[in-house]
Formats: C-alpha cells, structure tokens, sequence
C-alpha cells in the first residue's frame, strides 16, 4: 500500500509527461526553431548577387514601413481582415443561433451544409467564384439579360471578390465557434429574461450576447487570423493588382529575397497578434460590465 | 396578484395532444399544483400560461384579460425554474433587478426593493455574489426573489424542488409556501412528486395524457378519487381486480369484498395501506377480513410497510406504525387484514368514474 502510495504522484509526472511531450516537441521543432531562424533572417541584408548577407540591421522594417506600396498592402490586409470578421459576426449570428436552438431532425444535415464549403479546395473554390462572378459569369450574364445592367459587370479581380472569397471560407469557422458556446446557455436563461418583460432584443443584449461573448471572442481569434493570412484567395480572386501580405511575402521569397520576406513574415505575425490580444482585452472588459 | 382563467386549452402538435380541453379557475392568492406523470400536459399547460407555448386553441386570461395572444414579456409572470435559470454574468443583485429594470423603475427604487426582495428569502447578505458561488437551495431562493420583486400578477414555478436534496427541498418548499401566502400572490407549480403537491397547494389537478383527471383539495382528492387512475397517483393504493358476483367483488384468487356500492361487470378496488388494520388473531369484528401471509416487510423507521399476500393472486400492502417494543412482523408471519370498505372503479379504463 505504501509502495504504490509513493509511486502514485511520480507516476502521473510521467504519464503527463508521456502525454504532453509529443506536441511540444513537434510545436518547438516545428514551430518555434523556423521561427527563431525567420528572425534571424529578418535582420540580414540582401544582396541582388550573393541574396543573403548576415547583418543585423533593421533596415528591411524601415523598407517595408517607409515604402507607400507596402504600407498600402499592410492596411488593405487588416481593413479587409477587420471587416470579413465584422461580417461573420453579424451574418453568423444569427445562423449560429438557429443551428443551436433548432429541434429539427435534420440538425447535423445542417451542420454539415455549414461545414461543406470547407471540403472543397481554396483552388477549385476560386475557380466557382470566377465562373460566378467573371465578366462572362453568371451573375453578369444574368444581369445583362435581365437588362438591370448594360455590359459586363466585373466583380473579379476586385477587393469586393477578395472579400466575398475571404468570408466564404471565414463563416463556417466562425458559425461552428458560436454554435456550440449557444447550446451552452441554457434556453431557461432566454425565457427567464423574457418572463421578467425583456423584449427579444433587450434579451440578446442583457443576456444572450453577454453569455456568448467567449465564443464571439474565439470565433473572431479565429476567423481574423485567417483572414490575416490569406494566400490563396487574395491571388486567385483579387487579381495582379491586388496586394495582401500573405501573397507578399511569398512574392519576396520567390525573388529570393529572404531577409526582406522574412521581416514581413514577422510584421504580419506581430499585427495579428497585437490585433488579437486587443480584441481579446476588449470583449473580456464588456464582458465584465 | 389576480385571478388565473384556463379555457378549453389545447396544445396539438400534428395527432400528439400535449394538452386537451385543460380548463382551471385559480382564484387570486391560490396555489395551484399541477400534478402528473412526465408527458402529462402539466409542463405544457404552465407554458402556455407563461407565453412559451402557443395554444392550439383554447384562452388564458388574468386579472380579466385575455393574454392568450399576448408575448410572455408582456405577460407580468413570475417564473421559477428546476435549473434556477439565475444569469450567470450578473451578481445576485444585478439578478433580482433585472425585472424591475424591465419596468423603468427609478434606480433607488430598485435598489430598495432588490434588498426587500432578498431579505424576504434572508439572503441580503450576499446581493454582491455571484450565482455559481452560491449552493442550490440558495440559488433558488435567489430565483423566487427575483420572479417575485416586480410582483407579477401569477407566480409559475417548473419544479422548482427537483434538483435540490431532500432537506433543502423541506426547507424551500416551507418557503416558498410561506412567501406565497403572505404575499397572497396566485400561483401554479408544475410538480410530478405527490408529496410536494400535497404539502404546498390549496388546490391540486391530476392530469395525464394531455387531461385534467380531476381537481380538488388534497383531502378531496385522498379520500374520494374519482378513477383508479388517481386512486394510484395521489397517496399509495393496493388494488385488487374482480368481477362482481352476488352483490360482491370476487378477485380471480378468490376473495370476496363487501363494496360500499353495488358494481357491476369487472371492477377494481382501490385499498390505501394505512386504512388495512392489521393483526395476529382473527379481529373480532370489521368489514373484508381475511387471513394472509407477509411476503415482504419494508422497514422505515416510523412506519412499516408489510406486503402480505391475500391469495395466489392478490397482494396487498398494509402500513403499520412502529409502535417500539414488542415484535415486528416478519416475512412469513400469518397476519389478518381487515381492508374495510374500499373505493371500487370500473377496471375497463384507469380514467373511468369510480362508483
């Protein structure tokens, strides 16, 4: 009895040990020693002959932060990142409550029709949005012959694709974060508000949102992150002219010009997070109130 | 506080009745329990009267109006709940305000009656906390504080004791009884355990499969059922089938009873355990005596339950007080049972009027 007493504590060092090791050894040489290397690179100077110089200088930071092209390119990627999160809130909302609430047998169908955009590739997806949104798309090609327009509309190539694209992708994360923080508040919690004389819309803003407010937290971690690093869709959907960070930064690294990639890597990393954190501080200070 | 009217109300979801013709008067300063098995229309009822549920057909009104279209925010009901339903994100004060801020009151007005409010249920002392530091039973006196401050015109209470213990249960429901009384407000509460129907109401209906079986006082309901149906649902029955012959019910294990009436075809009789007299030697005199044998003996405390077999097919149960010394009956014990005069249903239907 004293034998296995002892042993019990050590035991589950190592078995939480056993558990977390794997993960972390992945995170920490998967993550944390590229990252650690894209730092260093950061600060080194390209050279057009020899591409990469070791230095340490922050002249790549200067680069990008004094250059209008890429301060340009900075600010559409947090506007476009910033409004696609703002849209699934309010557009996931709403359905996020349904899919919670609903008693129907045909619940899981309909989680998975939320969920069935992400089965398809961002490529095969961009092309769906070209033959919908295309100067000879669908859309166009309707509206043109319905006479509401005269000549092709142009959707493609456009931040309104980009943005369309970005939240097409954005929702069902957003949608399914909400969803399950919903089906955790309980339904009595709504008719005790109503019972008491709040309207519906005194409801949601005394009771419902405040409870939910974690889940809008994560789901907007969640949707905004990847909004931040969007690749395929700002190249595919927004065209040449179109400039976002994610495509930047590989841009720079097919010119072989890894200092300068790499320092963008990092600006577009630092925002994000900054950008996160600041959300998260202000939804827990309304949280509080 | 004013007078509760259920008329003809029906709630149908495609052929499933929840609810069917459910008509109750509820004077103003009456509890009112709604009793039955699960699925017997009592919680459907309550939330057509809160608003949750919108009638097939039928109306509600109270204090005189018809509220039957009416959104439950604009009913002036109180609500307890079986889970609480306290907002977690607000503190016991923020809670119990939460009606009268509902009402436009005045913020010192509020705050006044927030404190009358949880002083009534002696829990002032922690308006700053927050539920989930709160036990069960204090939870839910913080819930009939908050459905009770703005004083709406009926209290309706989900089993409200259900997830609480069986000694906070005695205590809230003391309470809640007590508040109910002294503040003479109307109140309906939806329960499936008799005992807390029997102790809490001025009144009490026995529903099931969507219908009001029978309303009545709880001595009303004890003492005359009107069908097997309630025999069995408030207070313990034994019954015992047969069929009458010769002016008596004679069970297929062969006894035959002296019913109070004259029955006729095939009948049931409803025997309460404490009315069956129980004894060693054959009684002297009683109606319905007859000899048997303890097969079990359900010991608890100040009463016994005794099983005691009648005959190859009857068994009934007889409660005897524990009376201390002596010896207490044991399985296997040859005992005599006077069943006095029992209540006699038609065995047809379990709905049925008794005679």
């Amino acid at each position: 009895m004293t034998d296995t007493a002892s042993s019990a504590p050590a035991r589950t060092g190592l078995t939480a040990a056993a558990l977390v090791g794997p993960a972390t050894a992945v995170v920490a040489l998967g993550v944390l020693g590229p990252l650690a290397l894209l730092a260093r690179y950061s600060v080194n100077k390209y050279d057009p002959y020899e591409f990469m110089i070791a230095a340490v200088s922050p002249e790549n930071y200067v680069q990008f932060f004094t250059d209008p092209f890429y301060l340009a390119a900075f600010w559409t990627t947090i506007r476009i990142s910033v409004l696609c999160t703002a849209v699934c809130i309010v557009a996931g909302f709403p359905l996020a409550y349904v899919l919670a609430r609903t008693q129907s047998r045909f619940k899981n169908l309909m989680i998975i029709g939320v969920v069935v955009p992400l089965f398809v590739g961002n490529a095969v997806r961009a092309a769906g949005w070209m033959t919908l949104l295309g100067s000879r798309g669908f859309l166009s090609v309707s509206l043109e012959r319905l006479g509401i327009t005269q000549g092709p509309t142009e959707i493609m190539y456009s931040e309104l694709a980009v943005i369309l694209g970005i939240i097409a992708v954005n929702l069902p994360y957003m949608v399914l974060t909400l969803q399950s923080v919903i089906e955790g508040i309980s339904r009595n919690l709504e008719e005790a508000a109503f019972s008491m004389g709040a309207s519906p819309a005194t409801m949601f803003r005394r009771v419902l949102w405040p409870m939910a407010l974690p889940g809008v937290a994560a789901g907007t971690i969640l949707t905004f992150i990847l909004a931040m690093n969007a690749y395929a869709t700002p190249v595919l959907l927004g065209g040449p002219e179109f400039h976002m960070m994610a495509p930047l930064i590989y841009d720079q690294f097919q010119l072989n010009n890894w200092p300068f990639s790499a320092a963008v890597a990092f600006i577009l990393m630092a925002s994000t997070l900054a950008l996160t954190v600041a959300a998260g501080i202000a939804t827990r200070q309304r949280f509080r109130t | 506080m004013a007078r509760l009217e259920l008329n003809a109300l029906t709630k149908r979801y495609g052929d499933f009745h929840a609810a069917r013709d459910v008509s109750l008067d509820v004077p103003e300063g009456e509890f009112l329990v709604l009793l039955g098995p699960s699925g017997c229309g009592k919680t459907t009822t309550l939330r057509m009267v809160a608003g949750f549920v919108e009638p097939t057909a039928g109306s509600i009104s109270i204090g005189g109006t018809d509220v039957t279209r009416l959104p439950p925010w604009k009913r002036n009901t109180g609500l307890v709940f079986q889970n609480y339903a306290l907002f977690p994100h607000m503190t016991v004060a923020e809670n119990v305000a939460f009606g009268l801020e509902m009402r436009k009151l005045s913020k010192a007005e509020t705050a006044e009656k927030v404190k009358g409010a949880l002083d009534l249920v002696q829990l002032g002392h922690l308006a700053d906390r927050y539920p989930r530091q709160m036990s069960g039973g204090q939870q839910q006196r913080v819930a009939l504080a908050r459905a009770l401050v703005f004083r709406p015109d009926v209290l309706l209470l989900d089993e409200p004791l259900s997830n609480l213990d069986a000694k906070l249960r005695q205590e809230v429901r003391i309470e809640i009884r007590a508040l109910q009384q002294r503040l003479g407000i109307t109140a309906v509460m939806v329960t499936h355990d008799q005992e807390e129907a029997l102790t809490m109401s001025d009144r009490l209906v026995v529903m099931s499969e969507g219908q009001v079986r029978q309303v009545g006082t709880q001595r009303e309901l004890y003492e005359t059922p009107a069908s097997r149906f309630v025999a069995g649902f408030v207070g313990r029955s034994s019954f015992l089938e047969g069929e009458l012959r010769d002016g008596r019910l004679v069970t297929q294990g062969g006894l035959a009873l002296e019913t109070p009436k004259p029955v006729h075809g095939k009948v049931t009789a409803a025997l309460r355990p404490e009315r069956i007299a129980v004894s060693a030697e054959p009684p002297a005199e009683g109606t319905n005596v007859f000899p048997g044998t303890v097969e079990l003996v359900s010991y608890m405390g100040g009463l016994i339950d005794l099983h005691v077999r009648l005959s190859p097919s009857d068994v009934v149960v007889a409660q005897v007080t524990n009376q201390g010394g002596g010896t207490l009956p044991a399985t296997g014990d040859r005992v005599y049972l006077s069943l006095g005069s029992p209540a006699v249903f038609p065995a047809s239907d379990p709905h049925a009027r008794g005679h």
